[in-house]
């Protein structure tokens, strides 16, 4: 009788305590609450004039003619400057643009702009651009503005890049245990991969 | 009492269990980072650079002087690992620890940032103007004999510059210097094949027998020989599997890797060489008089007694040499690191013509025909000649680069109190060594991965087929990446502006030793492989694209008269009863001769045999231990005539009785966090006794007692008992102690 009532205290105990944390502990899926913090970058990028569409005054580029790695690398990647540059020094225009005059100040200085990471994940996790630009993009012919969206969100209505997905592992996993068309010309079928090794090693 | 049974257990229970709660419910959106770190950001970018993807850089190993071809892997910038670069016939894609600790020679934190001077005890930082015009006024009114260079083994154009600036300075001066040095075996070499330094194809030879020669450690270019060693062992090839034999007294790796593993009394290789002409001799195999002259005293029995090695034994081994040719047979260090080395040497050179393995397994190699660029190599004789400048006072301004003589001299030589007597000694440093602590100006030195050079191998491996003879090659060693410090200088540019000190016209043309280098090869495009039409640009991109140049040497060729006039070996002389056992000092596969101490994965990873790190050690025959009373991890006391170090016990069965051996390299009391004040120096008190042909240092002629100093360590060392469980609980082999196993009888 002793050792029951100890074990009781002992659960009982124990449920409150992990209750208490219960709401924490199951974040339910893209919510308003997995928007991440807006973050000061050295210049306010307009990605909406970039990338935005061209009735919103958008040029419409394709992520990827800046963020040139994401097809070919694990990380998406920055353009260099030289690569701002190559377009603005021939757009007379929005040269006299504050941001603009920040730009050509990093260029002339040839230092690197020190934009800070929106999404970065955690050391443990490795994340391949790569493998999901080459699979949905280029395999499944979707657009790239849903394909990249699908992580990223409409950042072609941002001016800098927030996060608007979770990004944790559940919410990795949830969409790789969806079933997804393996190529445009297919009928069939996969999933993403399912190993712990995939991502963590 | 039943409330108070709930006690202190339960409720550290009840928070443990709420701390995993805690622990749980932190696995949300807090793990990720956002807008803490920066992204690699770039200004501009070569369309080959993209991130998270390596690039490759063809380059040439400095960890040793085998000068085997790398690829660096160069990922955002940052050099982080080397390869071998699978097109050189050195290393042939392959690399060892060694080399693989580069990167950490290069991102070392005791690297030296800025130029220091010493001023009385204190040292201060200068700019590199100040510190070369200092050099400049310390040099006006110097004559060129008063001035010394001291380098360790050299090649390619940093020497041609720094012959050009010995020249300028009007000095002969230049002292070629390198800790362990196989001048013993160039010489013998040179008298027996014509060449000192052959072509040895282990993968050849059905036997090979090996005296002391650690081929597969740190022997000449251990890498290549692993390779060949490969070959050598494979049962498919034409050969069919080859057997290794390896006589010395203190078993080194390549000793661990034989078939059969000899123990010989310290000293009587040259013995045990003649004794088995002698035994080949009666069973058949002609011998040429001259050597049948001298071999003849030598009977299976005299040998027997003398070298400790059993007529039977010594039978076995002529028999086998007979029945399989052709044979390979090595002299190595620990041959000739003797009074008599060279006589060891040459007594072993004969046993390759009277098996005629000489033009079959020793083979030609060729000589480099631009004699500025050749490799300058290194010995012992040069430092003496250095330190017998310098106690005479002869030497006012002294230069060091590359070499560490404060710690690898013996202390009778007295080194530092004679380096001392020089008014300005100037080192290049890459590390605060014992040398650089003894200098006044310290000029700090670019790390391999950061600087330009061109290295020609001293042992020079060729590729299959016809005309290797005369294949020569010259390696490229090229930046990786940016400075790390951005303060320190290249060697090349260090001796450059040095040069336009003396010669501005001549050397105008040239802003940094690379224009210097990239004009040197273009001059010599033909020669160096390229046609006369061929495009600079394209060429020279093409050349560093490859890392290694090939061109045709001076076609050798190997001799097979080794003669055995001359050769007398002395009677092995009795042991002194105060100093009875001799002193082995080993050359480890890692730490070689220190230089390379400071690299934590050297001095981590652990010795092959002894699997202890971070430490030395002394090896003792498990026999000898017994007779003085000493366990494992004993702090004993090694003293020998001119000095004495203490360091654990380590009982080691492959060893002779006669003999201890312990770890050169180690007992550092400068260059940096991770090599000062580990292990003993055993440099220091080895006793000053030459090779009495070529005057190198004869390693093994020290004689050593040992005593209990009373304390006792644990050896921090990776190897269980022998025989240890496995998983299933099953006994892999039967349990032998240490005192019982007899190597030498094993196989």
């Amino acid at each position: 009788m002793k050792c029951f009532l100890r074990s009781l205290t002992l659960l009982v105990g124990l449920f409150f305590y992990a209750s208490s944390h219960a709401a924490d502990a199951l974040p339910t899926l893209t919510t308003p609450d997995d928007v991440g913090p807006v973050i000061e970058q050295p210049i306010e990028f307009p990605h909406f004039r970039h990338a935005g569409d061209a009735k919103d005054g958008g040029m419409q580029i394709n992520c990827m003619y800046c963020h040139t790695y994401a097809r070919r690398s694990m990380v998406a990647g920055i353009p260099p400057i030289q690569k701002c540059i190559g377009c603005h020094q021939s757009i007379e225009s929005v040269r006299d643009k504050p941001r603009i005059q920040k730009l050509f100040e990093y260029w002339d200085a040839k230092k690197a702009i020190p934009w800070k990471k929106v999404h970065d994940l955690p050391d443990f996790v490795r994340f391949n651009h790569e493998r999901h630009i080459q699979r949905f993009y280029f395999q499944q012919d979707r657009p790239y503005q849903e394909v990249c969206g699908y992580c990223h969100g409409n950042v072609k209505a941002m001016t800098v890049a927030q996060r608007q997905k979770p990004i944790t592992m559940g919410w990795c996993a949830s969409c790789h245990q969806k079933d997804h068309l393996v190529s445009a010309n297919s009928s069939k079928t996969g999933h993403g991969p399912n190993d712990c090794f995939t991502c963590h090693k | 009492m039943t409330e108070n049974d709930f006690n202190r257990r339960d409720f550290l229970k009840v928070l443990g269990w709420g701390g995993a709660a805690v622990a749980l419910s932190g696995c949300g959106n807090t793990s990720i980072q956002d807008g803490q770190e920066t992204v690699t950001s770039y200004v501009t970018l070569p369309s080959f650079v993209v991130p998270s993807i390596s690039n490759y850089f063809n380059s040439t190993c400095a960890q040793c002087d085998a000068g085997c071809n790398i690829m660096g892997r160069v990922r955002e910038g940052r050099v982080l690992k080397a390869e071998g670069n699978p097109n050189s016939p050195i290393n042939r894609g392959r690399m060892c620890g060694l080399g693989q600790s580069g990167v950490q020679a290069h991102y070392n934190p005791d690297r030296v940032r800025e130029p220091l001077l010493r001023t009385g005890d204190k040292g201060e930082t200068l700019t590199w103007d100040k510190a070369l015009g200092l050099i400049s006024e310390k040099l006006n009114g110097t004559k060129g004999a008063e001035i010394a260079f001291v380098t360790g083994g050299m090649s390619g154009h940093v020497q041609a510059l720094l012959g050009n600036y010995m020249d300028a300075l009007g000095s002969k001066n230049h002292f070629s210097y390198e800790a362990i040095s196989p001048a013993v075996l160039r010489a013998a070499n040179k008298k027996a094949y014509g060449m000192s330094m052959p072509r040895y194809r282990i993968d050849k030879a059905k036997v090979v027998v090996s005296f002391g020669a650690d081929f597969l450690g740190a022997w000449i270019s251990p890498v290549h020989f692993s390779q060949q060693y490969a070959q050598f062992r494979k049962g498919t090839r034409p050969e069919g599997r080859g057997v290794l034999v390896q006589i010395e007294p203190k078993m080194t790796l390549t000793g661990a890797n034989a078939d059969r593993w000899i123990a010989v009394r310290p000293g009587t290789e040259g013995v045990l060489a003649l004794g088995i002409i002698n035994v080949l001799g009666k069973a058949g195999i002609s011998i040429p008089a001259d050597i049948a002259a001298v071999s003849k005293e030598y009977t299976a029995e005299r040998t027997s007694k003398e070298t400790d090695v059993s007529a039977e034994q010594i039978e076995k081994l002529a028999a086998l040499l007979k029945e399989r040719t052709p044979s390979l047979v090595l002299a190595g260090s620990a041959a000739e690191g003797y009074a008599h080395g060279s006589q060891n040497a040459a007594a072993i050179a004969l046993l390759n013509r009277v098996l005629g393995n000489v033009g079959k397994t020793v083979e030609a190699s060729a000589s480099v025909p631009f004699p500025q660029i050749a490799p300058t190599v290194g010995n012992r004789s040069s430092l003496n000649a250095l330190n017998d400048g310098l106690a005479a006072g002869k030497y006012k301004v002294v230069f060091s680069y590359g070499v560490n003589p404060v710690f690898s001299a013996p202390a009778s030589m007295k080194f530092k109190d004679n380096f001392a007597k020089a008014d300005f000694k100037v080192a290049f440093a890459h590390y605060m060594d014992e040398t650089a602590l003894a200098a006044d100006l310290i000029l700090p030195l670019d790390s391999a991965m950061e600087d330009w050079a061109t290295v020609v191998p001293e042992y020079m491996a060729a590729p299959e087929g016809a005309g290797s003879n005369a294949y020569a090659q010259m390696s490229f060693r090229q930046p990786m990446m940016e400075k790390v410090f951005p303060d320190t200088r290249g060697v090349g540019d260090i001796l450059l502006a040095l040069l336009k000190q003396r010669k501005a016209d001549e050397y105008k043309p040239f802003d940094d030793f690379y224009s210097y280098l990239r004009n040197a090869v273009l001059k010599n495009k033909v020669a160096l492989g390229g046609k006369a039409g061929d495009d600079d640009e394209v060429f020279w991109n093409e050349t560093l694209s490859k890392g290694i140049v090939p061109f045709k040497g001076i076609a050798g060729s190997v001799s097979a008269k080794a003669s055995a006039a001359g050769l007398k070996l002395p009677a092995a002389a009795d042991a002194d009863p105060s100093y009875p056992l001799r002193l082995i000092p080993a050359v480890s596969a890692s730490m070689r001769d220190g230089r390379n101490a400071n690299e934590p994965w050297l001095q981590e990873s652990p010795d092959p045999l002894t699997t202890s790190v971070w430490d030395s050690w002394v090896e003792i025959n498990p026999k000898t231990a017994a007779k003085l009373g000493i366990v494992e991890g004993d702090i004993v006391e090694i003293a020998s005539r001119s000095g004495s170090i203490k360091t654990q016990a380590y009982l080691f069965p492959g060893i002779h009785p006669d003999a201890v051996s312990v770890p050169v390299g180690y007992g550092h009391d400068a260059m940096g966090r991770y090599a000062r004040g580990v292990g003993a120096n055993v440099f220091g008190m080895l006793d000053a006794v030459y090779d009495k042909e070529t005057g190198e240092l004869a390693l093994n002629e020290t004689s050593v007692k040992i005593s209990k100093t009373g304390q006792r360590v644990i050896i921090v060392k990776e190897e269980g008992p022998a025989g240890g469980s496995q998983a299933g609980k099953q006994k892999i082999a039967v349990q032998v102690s240490a005192d019982k196993v007899d190597l030498s009888k094993e196989v």
